[in-house]
Parts: structure tokens; sequence; C-alpha cells
């Protein structure tokens, strides 16, 4: 589970461009670290093949090769390579073979198993304590969306990146469940959204209190809801620009320039890549947003 | 090594499967549960320190050099890793684990001849780990501060057994290799467990890359029963809570600053714990974690042997969430 091979990413200068950066920060397994040379995970993986698909070459077809093999029998992808659970990160594993326009069985069994996957706020008993105290965490149990993890309740995030998914794997399967699921998926993306227009990790209002938003929960929830017609376009394009113009988070500034690129807004060239880079995920989500 | 025989504990944790508050777990809906009687704690006393600190501009490595040595922790040799408590970045209020008290710490069991000092922090909510410590001023006022810090959230993990009632359950390998982990916990208010100090602290070792932001997994376990297990898994742990300014009301985010001027330290977590809480003017017998945890440490004031300040001279009355009101201590 744990990359063995030990290595340091040295950068002169402004010198390595963000792919390259991140080619050398492959383990020797194929798949990627959070860091460079520490333990192989799913995200940082699938992050850095959706990056580097565009050069198709060497790393790429390695990487790939170990994310196909790092998937379970239930046709869920695990946070790790040679861990057993399911794991929201199969969401992006199906993206990125949305992205390599790989529609084949292993596929079809991602895709599976997350309309299967829903959240905890679902169950019976969860919902009748909801129904007993509503004023402790408000939200509407009618709308489940995915969890970061199986057995546990729906979250921003996790909601936004299996939308996604399920959205660019729309025209490739022929299953009942999937309109229906991307339906309750924003539907409940809408219900969490904050009172300041944003989202944040998914609590709107606790204990009669308005929560705040994210930057980062903000941008992937606008683009997972684009084109729902309860989210109007030129107002997402300036909530998005003005949480990009008022955070310092590297990882939510990279989101938000996706986020308004995909929304048709211009932004602005993102800084080179400093030496002693260490992200290899942001680093990975800004070389999408130059691609 | 974080396997555990406890029988008391084993058939403690079979009777709560069946209990209300975990068919509740999951919706943050874990307060007003009935008391259960308290366990048998461990034979022996605790050791607690109290020292006043007017402010962060105060010689706060002394005074964490005092408390440090007045509960007999020895640190030479070996790997401490300091854990302080940053959750979200709000310049109005008092969220996180002050930056001069994580500062201090460092100094201090680098003086004190420990092997290595890291610091590592994985937060429940937002992901990127390095713009809150930039934001806590962490970043510029921890010497070393990027070489020592370890994002708890993505570090390469280990599985354990033996955790609640879950198959596996994975740790960073930083907590799991340290010889000593510190809490460096914020005195605060908590509207779901009553309280947040040096064991709830711990919630931050378990990493998001597995259990997400938030780490819901801890939730549907039961928010009292997780702290009590992690405490557990880590009984190689010393606390300093800064209590300098705490967060009283509806903490441990949107409460409100509440200045009670002292540091508390010791190397029993739930002793530490239920000083703080009678500090606070919160009776540490309604805190349901304290409960759960009454076979790995003590929280009777009379099983504790108080340093330094009294209890009555620096107790502060912090407003409680209304949900615990019925928490004041009498």
């Amino acid at each position: 589970m744990v990359a063995k091979r030990q290595q340091t990413v040295s950068i002169s200068g402004n010198s390595m461009s963000r792919l390259d950066f991140l080619e050398s920060a492959q383990n020797a397994d194929g798949a990627w670290g959070y860091a460079p040379g520490r333990q192989s995970w799913l995200e940082p993986t699938c992050y850095a093949l959706l990056a580097l698909s565009a050069r198709n070459g060497r790393a790429f077809a390695s990487g790939w090769e170990r994310m196909r093999a790092a998937q379970l029998p239930s046709g869920a992808w695990p946070a790790a390579p040679g861990m057993r659970e399911g794991h929201w990160v199969t969401a992006l594993a199906i993206t990125l073979h949305a992205a390599a326009g790989v529609w084949d069985e292993a596929f079809r069994r991602g895709v599976g198993w997350l309309l299967a996957t829903t959240g905890g706020e679902r169950g019976i008993l969860v919902r009748a304590a909801h129904f007993l105290r509503p004023s402790l965490v408000e939200f509407d149990s009618r709308y489940g969306g995915w969890p970061w993890q199986p057995g546990t309740s729906s979250w921003v995030e996790p909601t936004a990146h299996t939308l996604t998914a399920l959205h660019r794997a729309a025209g490739h399967i022929q299953d009942s469940r999937l309109a229906p699921r991307i339906r309750m998926g924003e539907r409940m993306l809408l219900d969490r959204r904050c009172r300041d227009g944003g989202w944040n990790y998914g609590n709107r209002r606790v204990l009669g209190v308005d929560l705040p938003s994210y930057p980062e929960s903000t941008a992937l929830a606008l683009m997972a809801l684009a084109g729902n017609p309860a989210l109007d376009g030129p107002a997402a394009e300036v909530l998005a620009l003005e949480q990009w113009q008022a955070t310092r988070s590297r990882l939510a500034r990279a989101w938000l320039s996706l986020c308004l690129r995909r929304l048709g807004a211009k932004t602005e060239a993102l800084p080179a890549l400093g030496a002693g880079e260490m992200d290899v995920m942001t680093t990975a989500i800004e070389a999408l947003v130059s691609a | 090594m974080i396997h555990d025989d406890h029988s008391a504990l084993q058939s403690r944790d079979q009777r709560e499967r069946f209990s209300r508050r975990r068919l509740l777990a999951g919706a943050a809906l874990l307060t007003g549960c009935a008391p259960a009687p308290r366990l048998a704690g461990p034979k022996g006393r605790a050791a607690v320190t109290i020292v006043r600190a007017a402010s962060y501009t105060a010689d706060l490595a002394d005074i964490l050099l005092r408390g440090v040595t007045a509960c007999g922790l020895v640190v030479r040799g070996r790997r401490i890793l300091l854990k302080p408590n940053l959750v979200e970045f709000d310049s109005s209020t008092a969220v996180n684990t002050h930056a001069a008290i994580v500062a201090a710490a460092v100094e201090v069991f680098t003086k004190l001849g420990a092997s290595e000092v890291r610091i590592g922090e994985g937060p429940g909510h937002r992901r990127d780990t390095i713009f809150l410590a930039e934001e806590a001023g962490y970043r510029r006022g921890v010497a070393d501060f990027d070489r020592r810090f370890i994002d708890l959230n993505r570090d390469d993990v280990a599985a354990v057994d033996g955790f609640a009632d879950e198959a596996r359950f994975y740790l960073p390998r930083a907590a799991l290799g340290a010889d000593v982990i510190v809490s460096l916990a914020k005195m605060k208010t908590h509207h779901w467990a009553g309280a947040t100090l040096a064991m709830k602290n711990f919630f931050g070792l378990v990493p998001g890359a597995i259990y997400g932001w938030p780490k819901n997994r801890l939730h549907y376990i039961g928010i009292d029963r997780a702290v009590r297990e992690l405490y557990r898994l880590f009984p190689r742990s010393f606390a300093i809570v800064d209590g300098i300014t705490g967060m009283e009301g509806n903490g441990p985010i949107q409460g409100s600053p509440r200045s009670a001027g002292v540091v508390v330290m010791g190397g029993d977590l739930v002793a530490v714990d239920a000083t703080c809480c009678r500090i606070m003017g919160i009776d540490p017998n309604r805190i349901e974690y304290l409960r759960l945890a009454g076979m790995l440490g003590h929280s009777a004031a009379g099983e504790i042997d108080q340093r330094g300040e009294t209890l009555a001279s620096v107790q502060t009355r912090f407003e409680l969430p209304a949900e615990f009101r019925h928490a004041r201590l009498a």
C-alpha cells in the first residue's frame, strides 16, 4: 500500500511545468501520493491522470494501469490501492474514464456502485431523529446525495464530484436509476446552499445559526450544477469571481479558476510553479485550468 | 501496540451498540441522553498543573516548561508530535490554539531534549490545511513550521483494529509512530459534546483522505464514544490546554472569545479535561465522553493532585451552549 520509492522533486527556478512536476512525482507503483514519494492514494492519482491525459505518455499509461487494477469487486475504487472499502473517489475514477473515452465493464460497474450508494441521512432512524429536532441541523432529508464513505451522510464535495461523473456518464449508461439520482443529488446541493449564496462542507444552518460558505466547496457545487435552471449563470459567475478574489487558499483558487473557465469566464494566468513544490493534488487541478 | 484487552471496556461497548445514542448518531443529535453510571477508573492519582497567563505576550515557554516539569513528563530522546486545534480561521474570534502556544511548545520540547518535535493536524472542515496554518499565524509565528508540519489528513496511514465497531480503522503514521502526542488544545465549549478540550482535539488525528471533511464516520460511531476510543489508542499523551482566551457559547466555531487567563497541563487527559470543565463552570460528570473515559483516567476532583493555581482562583464561568445548560457546575 505504501509506495517505497522516496524521491525529492527539485524544481530549479520556474523551469518545470506542472505536467513535468506531476510526471516526476509519480510513485514506482504508477500511482501518486499527495506529495512526492509518499503513500499512493487514488484521489491525487485521478487528478494527476486527468491532467496528464493530454500528454498520453508513459506516466499516464502506468498510472492508468495502476488505477484500473485498484478497482474492487464491488465496482468501487478505494481511497488507496490495497484498501478494501469503497470510497467517494470512485466518482473521480468515473470522470477519468469519461475523459479518456473508456466506457467498458469497469466503467459500468463503477457507475453502478455510485448509483447504489446514498447518504445515511436517508435512513429511517436519522430521518426520525431529524423530524424530532429539525433545527439542530437544517436540511431536507428527502434529498440524498453521496457520502465520503458508504454508511455515512451526504456532503457537498462527494455529491458534487459524483454529479459531475454521472453527467459525463449519462450518454453511455442505460440505467433507470441515473436520471432520478442526478435530479435528487442536484436538489440536495441546492438545499444545502448557504444564505450567502455559496456552499460549505454541507451544513447551511446549525442550531439556528447560518454558517458561511467556503470557496473550494462553492466552486465544486457550481460546476456540478452547471446547466441547472435553478442556478442563474451570470450570478454563478459573479459569485465564483467574488470568492476567487477574496480567498488566499491556493486550492480554492485552483477550483474556482476551473469553475470560472467552465462558466466561460476569463481567468488570470496561474503563477509559475514555485521551487520545492510538494502538493500533487493542487498542482494537478491547476494543470487542468491551463489545459 | 494498540490492542486493548480491557474486558470492562469491551462489555461496555457491547451495551453501547444497542443504545439510543448509537441509533441517533450521524445526525449529530447526540444530546440529552440519560447519564450512565461512571465506571471505576484506574488506580492512583493524576497531576494537573494550572498556570496563569494573562495574554499571549507572556513568557509562554517558561509557563509551559513549569507545567511540563511539574507533571513529571520526560521527553529526552523521544519523538514528540504536537497536535494543535486548527479548525477554521475567523479573525473575530478564538477558534484555534494560538500560534504563540504552538511556538512555545516547540521551544520547550526542543529544550528538554526531544529527538524530534513535529506538528500535525487534520482539520475537519477545510481541505487546504496550509492555508489555515497561514491564516492562523502558524507559518510566520512558529520556528521551522513548514519543515515540522504534517497534514494529518493526507499523511501515510496504517490500519488498526479495535476502534469501536470498525473492522479496520486507519490512522496517520505520524501519530502512530510518535512517542508522545501533545494535545495543544483550545478551551472551548462545544454544541454537540459540551466542551472540546484535550481529548476531543484528537479528532484531528483522523485522516480526511479516508473519512472525509467532516470526518462523519466519527459522528456515526458517536462523538463521545469516538473521543474515548481515540484516547484509548493514544495513551502516550500529554495535554496543554490554551485557556488564555478560549471560546464560550456556540462553540467550537461560532462562539465568542472568553478569557480564562490560564494554561492547563497534565499527562492524564481525562483529569486535564475534567479540570478545564471545572474552571469553565461545567460539571465534568455531565460530559458524556469524560464519563465513558472513566477507565482511562481520573475525573473526580479528589483523585487529582492540583498544582500551580487553585481551581477556585481561576474559575471563569463560560456561557454554555443551549443544549448543555444542564451541565452547569453547581
